[in-house]
């Protein structure tokens, strides 16, 4: 931290002001205050409750008229500050802790300022602060956020610097509008036309903003609740020709084969060496980031456009070695059943295995049942059966299942949790009685959106459901949620789907218009994602072919960032030009002025040391047929220069008389004649 | 760093005064004499969006390119606006000044807008001093700028200085005005000795003779003319209803004070020039008729200001080989 020192830059005048004023300090602190909303929600609070605090010290100091603390109070605030921040994120690297301490920089700098200077050094960090808020991406919104962090700022520098400091606050925020105003068509040339990266320089290894939503690949039931409320979106599907039905919508994600009496997990089943059956489905994928090797692919994926990508041996559609999704691919899936291929003997024992010893009540209840009902698929009926006429409950809030044998509590004890409970429990009946039996991770359904054909899947939209192995038909989907009975399905979520969103239900039942404006809000963002937030190397061809751009696309795209740029500053110094017109603020100077220069357009010329009665006694020598409105207006305009004050209507009659005359067809003789052909002009 | 600056400086300031030649006051400020540069905030923010855009680029971030980017633009727009700060601008001064040894000597600028755009934070420069203000659209301001204490001498300045960093502080606009600026700097006034008058009697100035009831050297009425004292104003005339006129009082050349150097035999120089100093300044106050005589010059009685102004810059200039 470097002590603030008034800087050679501040000239003469600054050096004589000793404390910083309140109102450079307030406005400072207000951009970084607005730039610090869309990252407090992921850093730790008391970043932001330490920023607030050495804040809002300085301003209380500052209002007092006193100076920054001084250094014995800094820098063990300055010290205590990265200790913390070293406990918490373990490291200085990546972007969460990054951002932390630049927060933190920022507003110790802030404690500290004595000059203009260490507020420029803040505007600086706001500026980097900003950067990090927008480089996730980001909803339309941030584009609002953009551009009031830009307003702010420029507000807040010229009210900053300034010796004189004569811009009040609303005077500096409409003019750095007019500045951003100004700004804003050739920011927006340099966005379409800066040529962009087809791959990235360098990459954060690993960690990301915080947890990035998403399914996990594990599964022990009590962990999908947070994800189930969660109204985020997933990816969105749109179907290119025939749509399956709505009960199909079956996405699947990572396959868990490893029971060990509580949890689930993933098993490496290696490839697929089995050609899937026909596509009946072509679609397109858009997946939001999350950091997993899988792609959820409607239920048996046959291919998919995107390097990489392979079948794996479960049937899911997996990008080895690749833990960041795609945003885009196209995708062919199936619905049909796999067909019977004889079921690997190494398979078939790691999906009927269960731990040892676990679960007892359970495995006696499989045991009983499947006495009862010796083929596969009664056994399996039976089980369904069940669920639905048993008291079991579908509830998004169950109760927690912390015994050792959590199947056995939640099929006799509680009966009530939702589909990861349901899914799991069927595995582990099916498995007990021999019937190969995995869990099914991914999303069921969506929402689908009429005005862009999009089908949205939500966080809220993740399902369990299995597959089991019946002899002579291959892996069939048994989705034991299903089988609860309707009245049992807790009343809140009753009218959506198995799992609907909160949102969802809420809009669904309540106001069908508000569900119509949601949608149409998501066709926007879709928009936003494809054209806004997805715009490259690729677009900026297009754009380029469609402008007729000859070329290679670099020179191509040079050329048109200077001619943006050229035209930008033609556009800027034609604004200036008007204004910088010398404009006189009087009235009748104004009209009088006029009034010259249309005789001037007729031939004679004022010179400069003329008085209007001379003036116009030369006009009348010289152009007869203009000389009397001549005469009288440039009386009139005596009388009002040079007589007593009048009203200002007169001043104004005056105005409206000189609009008014028009020397049209008349000429001065020959000797005096200006400019004998310029263009008559009717304008004014 | 700074002497390599001050040096590109002065270079830059030769070649615009080659460039340019004198200027006549008024000077009008227009395109071609506005220099621009990036100050060294405006050089940390270049290298900031810079680094922000390569972020941008890599992570395909188009948010925060778009953000980058704005700014950048901001900044341009910022600095089309710097240079329009200046341009149009009518600036005049007032080419000499006068001081005391030890007080401030202040030049006076005057600042023309006539445009229809409001100028912020001006700022003129001379020498070690700065001053800054604000001209709104079709007003004129004018300005006192201060330069630092100095001791007896002449100042002067072959050009000044007129720039901006309005709006952001990112860049800075400035011109040269290539014309000339004086500051005289009197000694400031001391000593308790007495003038000799021209008899060659040793005394104080003569107390101001009541000129408004003396009448032996009533000499008629002149016309007025504006800065007469005004004792010496005819009151009664204009009371009668005739012009305002002034009583004119028959020079008493056999009167006139010599303020003279070599009455002040012994005394160092500075000392010297400090009495001197003093009685010219009393027989400013008292009205009265003086001369001077230095070792390099002298200068023939006379009254009134004009008088006082060129003894005490005679004073001023005195010894410095500055005439």
């Amino acid at each position: 931290m470097r002590r603030g020192r008034h800087s050679r830059d501040g000239g003469p005048a600054a050096a004589g002001a000793s404390a910083l004023p309140f109102g450079p300090l307030a406005w400072t602190s207000a951009c970084l205050g607005l730039v610090w909303l869309p990252l407090a929600r992921d850093l730790p609070p008391w970043v932001s409750a330490a920023v607030g605090a050495a804040i809002g010290a300085r301003l209380v100091l500052a209002t007092r008229g006193g100076d920054a603390p001084p250094a014995a109070i800094r820098w063990p605030l300055a010290l205590l500050a990265i200790a913390l921040l070293f406990v918490e994120f373990r490291t200085f690297n990546g972007l969460a802790a990054g951002t932390a301490l630049l927060g933190l920089t920022a507003g110790l700098k802030i404690l500290e300022a004595r000059s203009a200077r260490d507020l420029y050094v803040v505007v600086l960090i706001v500026y980097f602060l900003g950067v990090a808020a927008l480089l996730a991406g980001g909803g339309f919104w941030m584009l609002g956020y953009l551009l009031a962090v830009c307003w702010l700022t420029a507000a807040a520098l010229l009210r900053i610097d300034g010796s004189v400091r004569g811009l009040g606050a609303r005077t500096a925020l409409a003019y750095s509008a007019r500045v951003l105003l100004h700004a804003l068509p050739l920011a927006l040339a340099m966005w379409l036309f800066f040529p962009r990266l087809a791959a990235p320089l360098w990459r954060i290894g690993g960690e990301g903003r915080g947890a990035v939503s998403g399914l996990g690949d594990t599964l022990s039931p009590g962990d999908l609740d947070d994800l189930a409320l969660s109204d985020d979106i997933a990816f969105r599907a749109h179907f290119i020709g025939p749509t399956p039905s709505r009960g199909a919508l079956y996405w699947r994600g990572p396959v868990l084969d490893e029971f060990d009496g509580r949890a689930w997990r993933r098993h490496d089943r290696g490839f697929s060496r089995t050609v899937p059956g026909r596509s009946a489905y072509h679609y397109r994928l858009e997946l939001e980031p999350y950091r997993h090797d899988w792609i959820y692919a409607l239920d048996r994926p046959v291919s998919a456009a995107l390097p990489g990508a392979v079948l794996s041996g479960d049937g899911v559609l997996v990008r080895p070695g690749r833990d960041s999704a795609p945003a885009t691919l196209l995708a062919s899936s199936t619905t049909a059943p796999a067909g019977a291929s004889p079921l690997d003997r190494r398979v078939r024992r790691l999906d009927t295995r269960l731990p040892a010893g676990s679960n007892p009540r359970s495995r006696a209840l499989a045991r009983l049942l499947h006495r009862e009902y010796p083929a596969d698929v009664q056994f399996i009926a039976a089980i369904l059966a069940r669920f639905h006429r048993d008291p079991y409950y579908y509830t998004l809030t169950p109760p927690p299942l912390l015994g050792r044998n959590p199947v056995d509590e939640f099929l006799f004890d509680t009966k009530r949790g939702f589909c990861g409970h349901y899914a799991s429990a069927f595995a582990v009946l099916a498995r007990a009685a021999g019937i190969p039996a995995r869990v099914v991770t991914g999303y069921f359904g969506g929402t689908f959106n009429p005005f862009d054909g999009d089908w949205v899947v939500r966080q809220s939209d993740a399902h369990a459901w299995d597959e089991v192995w019946i002899a002579g038909r291959g892996w069939l989907r048994v989705d034991p949620t299903a089988a609860i009975a309707p009245q049992r399905v807790d009343p809140s979520l009753r009218d959506g789907s198995r799992t609907p969103g909160p949102f969802a239900v809420a809009i669904g039942r309540d106001a069908p218009w508000l569900a119509a404006f949601a949608l149409r809000l998501d066709a926007l963002r879709t928009l936003w994602r494809e054209r806004i937030l997805a715009y490259g190397p690729r677009a900026q061809g297009a754009l380029l072919t469609r402008l007729h751009v000859p070329g290679p696309d670099a020179a191509g795209l040079a050329a048109m960032l200077a001619a943006a740029l050229g035209l930008s500053f033609v556009w800027l110094a034609w604004i200036a030009r008007r204004q910088l017109r010398t404009r006189s603020r009087d009235e009748l100077q104004r009209a009088f002025g006029k009034l010259t220069a249309k005789v001037a357009r007729a031939g004679v010329v004022r010179f400069p040391y003329e008085g209007p009665e001379d003036y116009a006694r030369r006009v009348a020598a010289l152009c007869p047929d203009l000389g009397p409105t001549v005469e009288k207006l440039c009386r009139e305009y005596a009388s009002l220069r040079y007589g007593a004050p009048t009203a200002d209507d007169r001043v104004r009659a005056f105005g409206a008389a000189v609009r008014a005359f028009r020397p049209r067809g008349s000429r001065a003789s020959a000797g005096i004649r200006r400019r004998p052909s310029a263009p008559r002009s009717t304008r004014d | 760093m700074s002497a390599w600056r001050h040096a590109a400086a002065a270079r830059l300031r030769a070649w615009a005064a080659r460039r340019h030649g004198r200027d006549a006051l008024p000077a009008v400020v227009d395109r071609r004499r506005i220099y621009i540069l990036p100050t060294g905030r405006g050089l940390a923010l270049a290298a900031l969006v810079g680094a922000m855009t390569i972020a941008g680029l890599n992570y395909a971030s188009n948010l925060g390119l778009a953000f980058a980017f704005l700014i950048a633009s901001t900044g341009l727009v910022g600095m089309h606006r710097c240079h329009r700060n200046l341009l149009g601008l009518g600036i005049d001064a007032l080419p000499e000044t006068d001081a005391f040894a030890g007080d401030r000597p202040r030049f006076h600028f005057t600042l023309t807008n006539p445009s229809g755009l409001d100028r912020h934070d001006l700022e003129i420069r001379c020498g070690t001093g700065a001053a800054n203000c604000d001209v709104p659209a079709g007003t004129v301001r004018s300005l006192e700028l201060p330069l630092a204490a100095a001791p007896r001498g002449v100042l002067r300045f072959g050009h000044f200085e007129l720039r901006t960093r309005f709006p952001f502080g990112w860049f800075r606009a400035w011109t040269y005005v290539q014309a000339p600026l004086t500051a005289y700097v009197a000694p400031r006034p001391a000593g308790a000795r007495r003038a000799q008058d021209d008899t060659g009697a040793t005394g104080a100035p003569a107390p101001a003779r009541d000129d408004a009831t003396g009448d032996a050297d009533f000499a008629g009425l002149r016309p007025y003319a504006p800065g007469v004292p005004l004792k010496h104003m005819a009151w009664k005339a204009l009371a009668h209803g005739g012009e305002p006129a002034v009583r004119h009082y028959a020079g008493a050349k056999g009167q006139a004070l010599w303020i003279d150097w070599n009455a002040l035999e012994g005394l160092p120089t500075e000392a010297r020039l400090a009495q001197l100093c003093r009685w010219i300044l009393e027989s400013g106050r008292a009205g009265r008729r003086f001369g001077l005589r230095l070792p390099d010059r002298r200068l023939e009685p006379a009254t009134g200001p004009a008088q006082r102004r060129r003894a005490l810059r005679a004073l001023a200039a005195f010894g410095t080989g500055d005439a």
